[in-house]
């Protein structure tokens, strides 16, 4: 009798649960196709994208009160698939962008021509050059300051500061992070390029000299954080057995504490030029923003033009190839940055594995 | 015996002392003195009128040789062995290598530059005068080897400064640079150097040489590059707040009957404006930041769920973990870029507001992956095995379990990606900058212009809100258009002042959210660590 009831309700159990996983099913391909749908009309600039976007709400909500947990794990699918797609369509519409510049110089041409003219709007003659040669001064020149400074700094506030000012100082860090470029370039254009034309002399407005200093000091903060949470996760355990050995402090610092973490400040380094590289602003304001390689070239007080700051600086009269070509720099820095990203990403994997074996 | 032992061993302590005090006299004026070049160089201390009445030179002269001698006599009277110290076998090679480095340039600039021999001349000197200070430092002790080249470049630009070599109007114009080096620069920075060089090797001295001498000498140098980093940012802060929070706090107050005033806040830019102020930029940047949270966050906290509750480890979240730190590090002008050539031309090819809020969501929409992430694996798995032990199911694991107890963490990354979002201006220059100075009816209304009657064919979905597919203003582009509109406006008396108070209230919105976000997180993290 009872063992009739059990089977009856685990049938019966079984049937529901089939019955909510069809229905689940049936949501989620429904919500799948609408949303594809609703994509596709919108990269093809057709009309259907709000009916399309309307039915995938409509779908959702009522998988929402019929089928949650599916209709909800649908959603975090979809979810985690934008991620990689927007990044997928920011890659291929700036390359696609960029391809009739390169079509028109040949890549080769484009990133290194030397001759005159190197940047003719009328003519169509193009080359990246300056361009790369600007942001690689800046680049230099702010990982300069960032790096020692910046290593100091997260050294200072991980293993020296005392306790009292280490919780001031951290979280302050992290908040002058948050400055944003345009207040730096601010500053830079209305008091620091008057200063260094008063105090060097210059000719004109702006150097690569003082962009690439304010870069640096902008990228600090990442820097700083990054280092210090690099070398906050070396073991105690290391530190200690050092200092056990009548080590002072400063000697388990340098031998022991900074080669440990040296994957993390790097990586630390390298967010700091990954941030000096795509920095837009500052350098706009600051620079001159000429198409002009400094002359002789290691004249740091020169002016030229960044990557990005030609793009911020030239987008509002570009048209056609113009504008192809600014997509070209683009796609120089947005390759450039990636590579350090990766770079960055394997350092730090690294160092994971090496401090993984004994924590 | 023992009687004499220990009058020596008194005296010897008293020695001690005594250069002790010395050692870190001479530290402390080091430091002073690269305080002072530093505020020379900042014109907080003004170079031209010199000090009471001595020319800045002169000044710095007087203090480097002083410096010099008295560093180069410490380390003398320690390698005599008046006191006792316990200096290493040398300096080390990196100590030698800077101070080489150091010598070879003052070589190079002076044989080329001051004595105008040609390159035939002044690299074989430079390279020999960098060698032989090498070898002169790595060969004696520690004690010498790291005073004397030191204390001999403070004298020797100390001599340079007080013969007048060097003066108040002096000026040097490299043939190749387009800058020149005035005295202004020139004497505080070579004051910099002096005076830190020094102050480096007497701080060793105070330590005695040796492993403790180092690591005096080392903590010195890392808290005054702290204190460096830490007063120019603070100093930045302060400038920006002292120019600008007169002007944005300008008439604030109840106005007529019980209205509340902040003209600078609630004011446009128009030919009637007695008070011009920034209202379009601030609506922009709200509406903007609530735009790309409301799409951003649901997404990424989406993702960040998927990939810590559901997904498999394997190729697919590694790819989406190369995606997300891809894009976190994209720079920002290429978002601008991609929503210049995908989204502008599908929005009826102007630039709008809408299209800026979806390249921010796309900005914010990996540091919200990644902080929920982190702070979905943070959540201890017992709690996920409590909840799968009573019989729940793993939606409502995460719904009533997982999720609330990750919410601090993901909100902290909320609010510190919304500061960083609020502040960028690249990516709107190019898809939703409008005006230079809008006037206060241009500011997007949002809100009112929700039009009900959707239509469901085409053309798009701006039927339903116009305000979003116009070009806004926004804070941070309306300091940019201030610069680019060079400082000046017809409508806008003292536009300097304008932009000044601009940058302060930007300045304001951006580290509140980072303020409240990192407070956020240490409430938290404190809580926890109690529990």
């Amino acid at each position: 009798m009872s063992q009739v009831t059990e089977d009856d309700q685990l049938t019966r159990l079984q049937e529901a649960l089939d019955g909510a996983a069809t229905g689940g099913i049936a949501v989620s391909v429904v919500a799948g196709v609408c949303l594809v749908g609703a994509f596709a009309s919108f990269l093809l600039s057709m009309p259907f994208t709000v009916p399309f976007l309307l039915g995938f709400v409509g779908v959702t909500a009522y998988g929402w009160f019929a089928h949650q947990a599916e209709t909800a794990r649908t959603l975090m699918f979809v979810a985690t698939v934008s991620t990689v797609t927007v990044l997928g369509l920011i890659t291929f519409y700036v390359f696609l962008e960029a391809a009739p510049a390169f079509a028109n110089m040949g890549v080769v041409e484009l990133l290194t021509r030397l001759e005159q003219p190197l940047w003719n709007t009328e003519t169509h003659v193009y080359s990246l050059v300056p361009l790369m040669w600007g942001t690689f001064v800046t680049t230099v020149l702010a990982t300069l300051v960032a790096a020692p400074f910046g290593v100091a700094g997260a050294l200072f506030i991980s293993e020296i500061a005392p306790r009292t000012v280490r919780e001031i100082i951290k979280p302050a860090v992290e908040v002058l992070a948050g400055i944003p470029s345009i207040v730096y370039g601010f500053i830079g254009f209305t008091v620091l390029n008057p200063y260094m034309t008063e105090k060097f002399l210059l000719a004109g407005q702006g150097s690569l000299f003082l962009a690439g200093i304010v870069i640096g000091f902008m990228a600090l903060p990442t820097t700083v954080s990054v280092a210090e949470d690099a070398i906050a996760s070396v073991p105690e355990s290391m530190k200690s057995g050092s200092l056990a050995l009548g080590s002072t402090d400063w000697q388990t610092m340098k031998s022991v504490t900074l080669p440990t973490a040296l994957s993390g400040v790097s990586a630390g380094i390298l967010l700091g030029v990954g941030r000096a590289i795509g920095e837009t602003m500052a350098a706009t304001v600051i620079l001159g923003t000429v198409v002009e390689l400094p002359d002789p070239l290691y004249d740091v007080f020169g002016n030229t033009i960044t990557l990005t700051s030609a793009i911020a600086a030239q987008y509002g009269s570009a048209f056609g190839l113009h504008m192809n070509t600014l997509f070209a720099a683009g796609v120089v820095l947005f390759v450039t940055v990636m590579g350090l990203s990766i770079a960055a990403q394997y350092v730090e994997a690294r160092m994971q594995r090496k401090l993984g074996g004994d924590v | 015996m023992s009687n004499r032992n220990a009058t020596r061993s008194e005296l010897v302590e008293s020695d001690t002392s005594t250069y002790e005090v010395i050692a870190a006299a001479t530290a402390a004026v080091g430091v002073l003195t690269s305080t002072l070049s530093f505020l020379t160089l900042a014109e907080i201390v003004p170079f031209e009128g010199g000090l009471g009445g001595i020319a800045m030179p002169t000044v710095f002269g007087a203090i480097l040789s002083l410096l010099g001698v008295v560093t180069i006599g410490i380390g003398v009277v320690s390698a005599v062995g008046v006191v006792e110290t316990t200096p290493d076998r040398d300096a080390g090679l990196v100590t030698a290598g800077a101070f080489g480095l150091l010598w070879a340039v003052v070589a190079g600039l002076v044989v080329s530059q001051s004595l105008g021999f040609g390159v035939v001349v002044w690299l074989p000197a430079t390279l020999a005068v960098g060698v032989a200070v090498l070898f002169g430092a790595v060969f004696p002790k520690e004690d010498l080897g790291s005073t004397l080249p030191g204390g001999a470049l403070a004298l020797f630009a100390g001599a340079v400064f007080l013969t007048g070599t060097v003066g108040t109007g002096w000026s040097w114009s490299p043939p190749d640079l387009q800058a020149s080096f005035t005295a202004p620069v020139v004497v505080p920075v070579v004051g910099i150097v002096g005076s830190l060089v020094t102050a480096w090797g007497a701080a060793k001295a105070h330590g005695a040489f040796g492993r403790r001498g180092r690591q005096r000498a080392a903590y010195m140098a890392i808290w005054l590059l702290a204190a460096l980093v830490l007063t120019v940012l603070l100093y930045l802060l302060a400038f920006v707040t002292m120019k600008g929070a007169g002007r944005a706090f300008a008439g604030i107050g109840f106005g007529p009957g019980l209205s509340f005033n902040w003209p600078f806040l609630t004011n446009g830019v128009s030919l009637m404006e007695q008070s011009p102020g920034i209202w379009p930029a601030v609506v922009g940047t709200v509406w903007l930041v609530v735009g790309a949270v409301m799409m951003a966050v649901p997404l990424g906290i989406g993702a960040a769920v998927f990939l810590t509750e559901y997904a498999e480890q394997g190729r697919f979240t590694q790819v989406v973990e190369v995606a997300t730190n891809g894009l976190w590090s994209t720079p920002s002008i290429v978002f601008g870029l991609f929503g210049y050539a995908f989204l502008v031309p599908r929005f009826g090819n102007t630039k709008s507001l809408f299209a800026g809020m979806l390249v921010l969501s796309f900005m914010l929409l990996p540091l919200v992956l990644i902080t929920s992430r982190e702070s979905l694996k943070s959540v201890p798995d017992e709690y996920r095995d409590a909840s799968a032990a009573l019989g729940v199911s793993r939606w409502e694991t995460v719904r009533s379990v997982v999720l609330p107890a990750a919410m601090p963490g993901v909100v902290t990354g909320v609010i510190l990606g919304v500061g960083r979002i609020a502040g960028e201006t690249a990516p709107l220059l190019l898809v939703t900058a409008g005006e230079i100075f809008p006037a206060k009816q241009n500011a997007p209304a949002v809100l009112r212009s929700f039009q009900v009657d959707v239509v469901m064919g085409p053309p798009f979905l701006d039927v339903s809100n116009p305000a979003l597919f116009e070009a806004s203003s926004a804070l941070p582009y309306q300091l940019y258009a201030i610069i680019t509109a060079g400082l000046s406006s017809s409508n806008i008396e003292n536009s300097l002042e304008f932009a000044w108070a601009t940058a302060f209230v930007l300045l304001l919105v951006v580290l509140s959210f980072y303020a409240i976000g990192i407070a956020t997180r240490t409430y938290f993290r404190r809580k926890i660590s109690h529990e």
